[in-house]
């Protein structure tokens, strides 16, 4: 996958770079948007990843040059305004994913996957980690054959874990997708309810599978080693 | 009536002043007329004495003659005049009841021996006015004569009285006058102040852009409003000052923390191996997401400030909005053993950010679920009441100190310092409650005794088309 990223301040390249090359993208970086343009206009990219504020050509001039060339290359714009009025402009000025700063690592290469129909890898409709099951018709869950009964903030909170399994995921990003944006900076939410949910899931068993990643967020994974 | 207000003063002074000035000026017609009228009475009377003196030395002093000679010249009963002729101390001439009857000639007392050819003086007459009575004394061959003149000071009196009369009621009358015109006048004087007092009333920080009329009268007025409409321009700086400083700080932080936060996600994932690594990083990863959390809240704030929750405005139910919402709360509740109860059973309809409502929510109900006990109870209640829509949430917990209620709502303000950091909390939550309550034409308030326990109200305008219902 070939993936274009447009951004002037060069750590946040430069941790963004390094995450997408270890996750085995062919990447190039401008840091300019006259750069960025002039790489978008030569070469095929399957995704571009585009900061708003940049010196020389701005990233909203960049994008709607870039629409009409009728170019289709999904564009997720990186931005530390998250004004609603900016991002209903921006969205029809032809953006496909909008991500405010500051973001980790891992949300962004979720909705990266996600615009590149990786997604989720899983389209199955029962998810398996271990021996944990999740079928996502009859939204049962199971663990060694075992059903497990869940609340539905639980299932939906196992449910975003299982997608996403094996990554970290923060208390923001399941904040955001399992409650709503009113409960944002409420992080203690999310905390009560991994411990009901693991009560249920890794309690009986000897082998864990819901990880606490100190700082980061939790994880779940059939990861042994901790 | 409030005794201290301009308005008062002003018509008091002004109908004081010409209250004094008219009395003056009364008290001065007053005496002037009466010493004019006196005057011109004398003068008359000092010409007829000279004439009946004059006439009596020429009459060669036939007494009898004299009488009816006098009698005829100068008719004094007709004229209310009193006369009378003395020579050397008798009596030869007296004149008969004047026709007004305002004196009785007999009753006159004899006039003292005149000290110079031609006096005056009142000679004051038992049961009738006193009268004003000239004397003219001639030397003649048979001796010292002595023509009295007078007439009754009645009619004087009953001028005077009658301009007295005249005076007190256009006194009163004037008054009347002078109170209710400077009312009237102060009124319109002070109607343009009293537009300028309205409209400075409604600009609050949400609409410090509008500016105070201005009337075009080139006097104080017209200054006042201009220095109000300066000073309302230079708050109005100050204030977007603030607000793109909040704006843009919060703004500028996000991508140095997107990187730290990024690079140190890096270390965590490079150290596997390196507990105590994992654990430093792990922890400043903790102080980013506070970071994160505050720079959320500020932009949060800037953004109600400059207006914005009128955006996504629409009708919704409170009540169903408290009902869910203390639902997804509950586990957090349970965990404490704290029980939820919510009253909020009839539809309350507002209008509003329907998201942001539900942060005002949440953080009130979080907020009482962490300074409530283990046990405790939190009683959510969603009323209508006098056109407001009622949003209380009532804990039994900590409660909060007296001292630091002024400052609850205030940014970044904590009660319980250590408390609120190991609890996790910003500093933020109830400034943004509040925030948000005054961009929704609401307000928030807090009662509290500690150790009993803390009550939070919202109060929020009902929709227009359910508040009749």
């Amino acid at each position: 996958m070939r993936c274009l990223l447009i951004e002037d301040e060069r750590k946040l390249a430069d941790f963004v770079s390094r995450g997408l090359r270890a996750e085995r993208f062919a990447l190039d970086v401008a840091h300019d948007g006259g750069a960025g343009w002039d790489l978008a206009s030569r070469f095929e990219y399957d995704i571009i990843i585009l900061d708003l504020m940049l010196p020389g050509l701005s990233g909203t001039e960049l994008l709607q040059r870039l629409r009409k060339q009728n170019t289709r290359t999904p564009v997720l714009i990186l931005t530390a305004r998250d004004a609603m009025a900016d991002k209903v402009q921006h969205f029809e000025a032809g953006a496909d994913d909008y991500l405010t700063k500051p973001f980790a690592f891992a949300e962004l290469l979720v909705r990266v996957k996600a615009l590149l129909r990786r997604g989720p890898a899983n389209q199955a409709s029962v998810w398996r980690v271990a021996d944990l099951e999740l079928d996502r018709l009859s939204q049962q869950v199971k663990r060694a054959g075992k059903r497990i009964d869940l609340t539905s903030k639980e299932y939906g909170l196992l449910e975003y874990l299982l997608a996403n399994s094996g990554r970290v995921l923060s208390r923001t990003m399941i904040i955001e997708h399992v409650w709503d944006e009113s409960f944002h900076g409420l992080t203690n939410i999310v905390d009560v309810y991994v411990r009901h949910l693991r009560s249920k899931v890794d309690d009986a068993h000897a082998k864990k599978l819901i990880r606490t990643v100190r700082g980061s967020g939790y994880c779940l994974s059939d990861d042994s080693e901790t | 009536m409030n005794t201290r207000s301009l308005k008062f003063r002003l018509v008091a002074w002004y109908a004081g002043w010409l209250t004094v000035l008219f009395l003056v000026f009364g008290v001065f017609v007053y005496f002037s007329l009466g010493h004019y009228l006196e005057k011109s009475l004398r003068e008359a009377l000092f010409r007829r004495a000279r004439q009946v003196a004059d006439t009596v030395e020429r009459s060669a002093l036939e007494w009898n003659v004299l009488g009816q000679e006098i009698q005829n010249h100068f008719a004094p009963e007709a004229n209310n005049r009193f006369t009378r002729v003395t020579l050397d101390g008798v009596v030869k001439y007296t004149s008969g009841f004047p026709n007004d009857r305002s004196f009785g000639p007999a009753t006159v007392p004899p006039a003292p021996v005149p000290e110079r050819e031609e006096s005056f003086e009142h000679r004051k007459i038992p049961d009738d006015p006193a009268l004003l009575i000239v004397m003219v004394s001639r030397t003649a061959k048979a001796g010292r004569m002595v023509v009295e003149e007078g007439h009754s000071l009645g009619p004087i009196q009953t001028t005077l009285h009658a301009w007295l009369v005249i005076l007190v009621s256009g006194l009163l009358l004037l008054v009347l006058v002078a109170v209710l015109g400077g009312f009237v006048l102060v009124q319109r004087a002070l109607k343009p102040v009293d537009r300028i007092i309205r409209t400075a009333e409604q600009i609050s920080s949400r609409n410090l852009s509008e500016r105070l009329p201005v009337p075009q009268t080139r006097d104080e007025l017209e200054r006042l409003s201009i220095s109000l409409n300066n000073m309302i321009r230079r708050l109005e700086d100050a204030f977007q000052h603030t607000q793109r400083f909040l704006a843009d700080a919060s703004h500028e932080l996000r991508t140095p923390l997107t990187i730290i936060q990024g690079e140190l996600e890096n270390v965590v994932g490079k150290s596997l191996q390196k507990p105590d690594v994992r654990e430093i990083a792990g922890s400043a990863l903790e102080e980013v997401e506070r970071l994160k959390n505050i720079v959320e809240g500020l932009f949060a704030l800037s953004r109600l400030d400059a207006g914005e929750a009128q955006e996504h405005s629409a009708p919704f139910d409170l009540g169903e909005l408290a009902m869910t919402t203390a639902d997804q709360m509950s586990l957090l509740a349970e965990d404490k053993k704290i029980s939820i109860l919510c009253h909020c059973h009839q539809p309350v309809i507002v209008e509003g950010d329907r998201a942001r409502l539900k942060q005002v929510t949440v953080n009130l109900l979080d907020n009482a679920i962490k300074y409530t006990n283990s046990g405790g109870r939190i009683d959510v209640t969603v009323t209508s009441l006098n056109g407001h829509a009622v949003l209380e949430v009532a804990d039994d917990g900590i409660g909060i100190p007296s001292a630091a209620m002024p400052h609850l709502f205030e940014r970044f303000y904590r009660v319980d310092k250590a408390r609120s950091r190991e609890l996790g909390g910003a500093g933020l939550g109830l400034s943004i409650v509040k925030s948000i309550c005054v961009a929704h034409n609401g307000r928030v308030g807090a009662r509290s005794n500690q150790g009993e326990g803390t009550r939070f109200t919202v109060e929020l305008p009902l929709a227009k088309q359910s508040s009749g219902s």
